[in-house]
């Protein structure tokens, strides 16, 4: 439901007319000696899961800390929706429709599951600054539109019942999907979400993918870092190859399930 | 918490009697009768004295734990912001005869920008890095205050500060602060204003944003959250309330020496919050006037009294690191687990 405001839907409007929500160019990183990116661009359709794969160390981390604002690229252009994001900060970049998770869980430890949600809604607030100080009707009626939807998000992604535990306390697995529901709660347009499957079990994977082709269907944009080749082949619709920085190839599940090069990379063999 | 109860009662005559019943107005109420009551069963100067710091230092406290306690950022200027309220007001008030009332309101403000200035630069910092700034900044402002003689009349000090003028309030007789007890009145009452106000803003979605802040910077601006602006926002309201306890003390005391505010001062305000515990807006509170009376009450002992002091202070630091709040809160929670289970126990 949350998902589905017109700010998520409306991708096409902004759009390059291509269809395409986001676009980036010739991406360069360089950490120290290390180069950890080397001219990425790649293009993503509004609508559809695209994957991004390769081995440890293959650059997949730093594409999408370059994407969320969590890195400034040495060099390339990021365009999302018509805008050039290089050099906004990330907080901005939540402002225009992005949102992310982390690989390493950064959850609000010591706030509850439902406040956790809540701090999503941040840019989302419906009310004058001095309500903030004099609380009053409006005051309330934003706090409860908050909570309703921060409940509809924990519903989603099925943590109802751990609303007021503290974030600290949850099984990993339901952490990860904690995280995804306080990035939904920003009203993304496009949701970043690094190895979701790291540390989970087969049940909950399952459950994680369920819940990411829902997201689809209701017109989100998901990009997502994993190595787990079989769970990326379930759901993406296009997958992006790094090996060493470098893109290696990008295609449709099947085309990369049969590049031979992609097969070398993942068994550490030589390219025939 | 119980938002939908008041809405679903029709009668708003019941609605408004179960709001105030909740439990928060209640306290407040139950605060407000206190300040009330206390100058009058410590009638003596010497207590009432021991009061109107005691009130100070619970502004100063509840303004630090804004800052500390909830945007996790280590503010150890407080001395600092306290001697600029106090040193600001006082000469404004002295050299160019601005009414008081004004001064306060500049003293408060100067602060405030202070510590905007401060925390412009120093919010790049983290943790150990900002607390060595802030502290930094505690020691120049102390050295200023001490060596700049020609403003501050230095380590001689600024003599027969006068209290805040009479209030009169619609035809009632006028109310004199040179009584010690209306003094009380009045920044007991003002604590408690700033309370209200700093619960107000740590209930609404700043105190979460605050709190989301502290509990990480990455991902709380993968939300939106310009952790810069307010991490700002929380050492000017932190040091604008510092501010304001300076420009009452020094009112109070009649008499401004720099010494007032060395940078211990920030220590000890530290460790009311720090005891009381921190990030809870009462915590503070507690801390500051237990952190004020035990001294007192230990004079009877001698110099014992400070290893008593230094002594209970570390006891509570090892052993209840959320401070006598969370110690409260966790009998509470004890209590009630047993007064639960007793029935369930007694049944079979």
């Amino acid at each position: 439901m949350i998902v589905a405001t017109p700010s998520a839907v409306d991708t096409s409007a902004q759009g390059a007319g291509d269809g395409i929500l986001f676009r980036a160019d010739r991406l360069q990183k360089r950490f120290g000696g290390v180069q950890a990116l080397r001219d990425i661009s790649l293009s993503i359709p509004a609508g559809i899961v695209f994957a991004v794969i390769g081995p440890n160390g293959a650059g997949k981390s730093t594409l999408l800390n370059l994407m969320s604002g969590l890195y400034q690229p040495d060099a390339g252009k990021i365009i999302f929706a018509g805008v050039d994001l290089v050099g906004l900060p990330s907080y901005q970049r939540a402002r225009y429709g992005l949102a992310r998770t982390f690989q390493k869980i950064r959850l609000f430890k010591q706030l509850s599951v439902l406040e956790n949600v809540i701090v999503g809604f941040h840019t989302r607030h419906e009310i004058p600054v001095w309500r903030y100080v004099v609380h009053g009707a409006a005051f309330r009626r934003d706090q409860t539109r908050c909570r309703d939807e921060a409940m509809t998000l924990l519903a989603f992604v099925g943590l109802t019942q751990r609303a007021n535990a503290t974030a600290g306390s949850l099984s990993y697995g339901e952490q990860r999907l904690l995280e995804i529901a306080r990035a939904l709660a920003t009203a993304p347009r496009l949701l970043m979400i690094d190895e979701p499957a790291a540390g989970l079990n087969a049940a909950e994977v399952e459950a994680l993918l369920a819940r990411i082709v829902v997201l689809r269907e209701r017109g989100l944009t998901v990009v997502m870092v994993e190595h787990n080749m079989d769970l990326v082949m379930k759901i993406a619709n296009r997958i992006l190859v790094l090996d060493y920085g470098q893109h290696l190839f990008e295609g449709v599940p099947a085309e990369v399930q049969a590049h031979p090069g992609v097969i070398a990379a993942y068994l550490g063999g030589e390219v025939q | 918490m119980k938002m939908s109860s008041p809405a679903t009662i029709e009668s708003p005559l019941l609605a408004t009697a179960s709001t105030i019943l909740s439990s928060r107005r209640l306290w407040l109420v139950v605060a407000a009768i206190a300040i009330g009551l206390v100058p009058t069963v410590f009638s003596d100067t010497y207590w009432r004295t021991n009061l109107i710091i005691c009130a100070v230092n619970v502004l100063l406290a509840i303004g630090l734990d804004f800052v500390l306690g909830y945007a996790g950022q280590l503010n150890l200027g407080q001395s600092a912001f306290a001697g600029i309220g106090a040193y600001a007001s006082t000469l404004l008030i002295t050299k160019l005869g601005v009414p008081f009332w004004t001064a306060f309101a500049c003293g408060v403000l100067l602060a405030g920008f202070a510590g905007m200035l401060l925390s412009i630069f120093a919010v790049r910092l983290r943790g150990h890095y900002l607390a060595i700034a802030s502290l930094g900044f505690a020691v120049i402002t102390y050295q200023v205050l001490l060596n700049w003689i020609s403003l501050t009349q230095g380590p001689l000090g600024i003599y027969g500060i006068a209290p805040p003028p009479p209030l009169t309030i619609l035809g009632l007789p006028s109310i004199s602060f040179s009584n010690p007890a209306n003094f009380f009145y009045l920044i007991g009452g003002f604590a408690l204003l700033t309370y209200i106000l700093l619960d107000q803003l740590v209930r609404s979605p700043i105190g979460d944003t605050l709190t989301a802040i502290r509990e990480d910077e990455v991902s709380a601006a993968s939300l939106g959250i310009n952790c810069r602006r307010w991490k700002v926002f929380a050492f000017v309201v932190s040091s604008a309330v510092a501010g304001a306890g300076g420009c009452f003390y020094a009112s109070f005391v009649g008499t401004l020496v720099p010494d007032a505010f060395f940078i211990t001062e920030s220590f000890s305000i530290l460790a009311m919050v720090i005891v009381g515990g921190m990030g809870t807006l009462i915590g503070p509170v507690v801390g500051a006037i237990l952190l004020t009376v035990l001294p007192e009450l230990l004079r009877g002992i001698g110099d014992l009294r400070l290893i008593v002091y230094g002594a209970s202070i570390t006891l509570v630091v090892l052993f209840m690191p959320g401070g006598i709040v969370q110690a409260v809160r966790l009998i509470a929670a004890l209590l009630r687990r047993r007064f639960a289970n007793r029935p369930a126990g007694t049944d079979p």
